[in-house]
């Protein structure tokens, strides 16, 4: 199960400029979402959140669907898999084996 | 921004530390005999609670690893301290599945309504500030923000 994804760096520069950082908390915020509705209340202009967007889907992070004059974007939530790593594994692991733990216990020695 | 200063390597340690309503004997048990280990971590092979006994745990394979992870019991001090190696892994993945050679510290202690249980799983080499992001699988917004805090302290 080897996953075919953007090298780590290229999704954290991504995410490491705060405006766009915001760009792609927007876009997973909502189902799908255009340019227009992105920049509208944003504070910077239609070609800056165009340049972000592009950075968002070179790492990964963004796939866009053309329909009729508009396209949509949505966030592409497996482009943070290369910041999933052992570490984030076994912090999720050790929790559940822990809770588990307390149930086993609970039927060994109530 | 170069990667080198991104990517600088240094090693982390996970920690869990809870109290458990029961005596530290009980809470031993469940961590160094086999059929209990089986019943809430994984079932081990070959497991004593011996030092110098090597085991293994058999967990999902990925790429060229087949998924086994393999340990040696480092140190038994009963009611108090288990340790053993957790090893794994292979160079050729990236994320779950690379390389993987860590510590798993038990420690007991005595409290008034039971026991702490304290686990420090240690030596992940992880890019630096990682341990931002090891909440991620919990939730898109948490991570999201968790990242935040993090890329905004890189400025």
């Amino acid at each position: 199960m080897m996953i075919e994804t953007a090298p780590i760096t290229a999704v954290m520069r991504a995410l490491a400029d705060p405006t766009r950082r915001a760009v792609f908390e927007r876009i997973a915020n909502a189902e799908e979402i255009t340019v227009v509705e992105l920049t509208r209340g944003s504070g910077v202009t239609q070609g800056a959140i165009s340049q972000h967007l592009k950075s968002l889907k070179q790492a990964g992070l963004v796939a866009e669907r053309p329909e009729g004059r508009n396209v949509y974007y949505r966030a592409e939530p497996e482009g943070l898999a290369p910041l999933v790593d052992w570490m984030s594994h076994y912090g999720t692991f050790w929790r559940e084996r822990f809770a588990d733990l307390r149930t086993l216990l609970k039927e060994i020695d109530p | 921004m170069t990667d080198a200063a991104v990517l600088k390597s240094e090693t982390q340690d996970i920690v869990v530390d809870e109290v458990f309503p029961h005596t530290p004997e009980t809470i031993w048990k469940t961590l160094t005999n086999g059929d209990l280990m089986g019943r809430w971590i994984m079932p081990p092979t070959g497991f004593q609670p011996v030092e110098g006994t090597h085991f293994t745990f058999q967990t999902t394979p990925a790429g060229a690893w087949d998924g086994t992870i393999r340990c040696q019991v480092l140190e038994v001090r009963p009611h108090e301290r288990f340790v053993y190696s957790w090893q794994g892994g292979h160079e050729g993945n990236t994320g779950y599945g690379s390389r993987l050679d860590t510590v798993v510290t038990w420690t007991l202690a005595k409290v008034d309504n039971g026991t702490r249980l304290r686990l420090v799983h240690s030596g992940f080499v992880t890019p630096k500030n990682d341990s931002a992001y090891k909440n991620m699988s919990e939730g898109w917004t948490k991570v999201l923000s968790r990242l935040g805090s993090v890329t905004d302290e890189q400025h």
